[in-house]
């Protein structure tokens, strides 16, 4: 059974989303759909990998991203 | 707090599961930033996942990467928020040091691109007078004291 993470917008950024996924692209099946309040991420065909692991690993790289990416946002604006 | 039909509790009232920890966390306490901060520091001990109840408030999951029990969870959520707090703190003083911190840089900087060059330096020594020598530094000790230069020392 598929795993479903639901990502705010107001917590995370959909590129974090999007990156996350894509590094994640060669050990589970990952789709990740836009919506109103952030982006909805479905994780399946894991493998060899425990699924449910496998998605919390996607939401730590996921945060992780997000927080690199506002970072940066941060020092490029000069904050 | 007791536990009910034998399901263990968090003492510090977090809601405890089979594997994780869960708690919500309002933003106009703790910042956004601060709980990003917490929740970098976590991210290699555990799980972390963010979700928003409602506005305002931040609901956080801590998930153990092995097998945790209801005391290792609670340390874990208590470990967080210390370091929420710790982060927060760090936050607001930043923010408030702010301005005396931008003053102290910009003064630090304009100090520096008005410091003199080598070369003005240089063409100052050439200026100066060497020759004077007002503390008579360079008048003999027993010229000062009016002794006679073949004279012998008190001391030997």
């Amino acid at each position: 059974m598929a795993e479903q993470l639901k990502f705010h917008r107001s917590l995370y950024l959909a590129e974090a989303v999007e990156a996350a996924a894509a590094a994640y692209a060669g050990h589970a099946k990952i789709e990740t759909t836009r919506t109103p309040e952030g982006v909805d991420a479905v994780i399946d065909e894991a493998g060899e990998y425990d699924l449910t692991a496998l998605a919390h690993a996607f939401a730590n790289h996921v945060l992780h991203e997000t927080i690199a990416l506002r970072r940066q946002a941060a020092i490029d604006e000069g904050v | 707090m007791a536990s009910q039909e034998g399901t263990p509790e968090s003492r510090l009232g977090f809601s405890l599961s089979s594997n994780d920890i869960s708690f919500e966390l309002d933003e106009s306490v703790y910042p956004l930033e601060a709980i990003y901060g917490a929740s970098y520091l976590f991210l290699d001990r555990c799980y972390v996942y963010l979700t928003r109840p409602k506005d305002q408030i931040v609901g956080v999951r801590l998930t153990a990467q092995e097998a945790a029990g209801a005391k290792e969870l609670d340390a874990l959520a208590g470990s967080f928020a210390n370091e929420l707090l710790s982060q927060t703190l760090r936050l607001k003083l930043a923010q408030s040091t702010a301005r005396i911190r931008e003053y102290y840089t910009a003064a630090a900087l304009r100090a520096a691109t008005s410091s003199p060059s080598v070369d003005d330096l240089l063409a100052e020594l050439e200026s100066e007078e060497l020759l004077e020598d007002p503390l008579e530094i360079m008048v003999p000790w027993e010229e000062k004291h009016g002794r006679d230069q073949g004279g012998e020392s008190s001391n030997g």
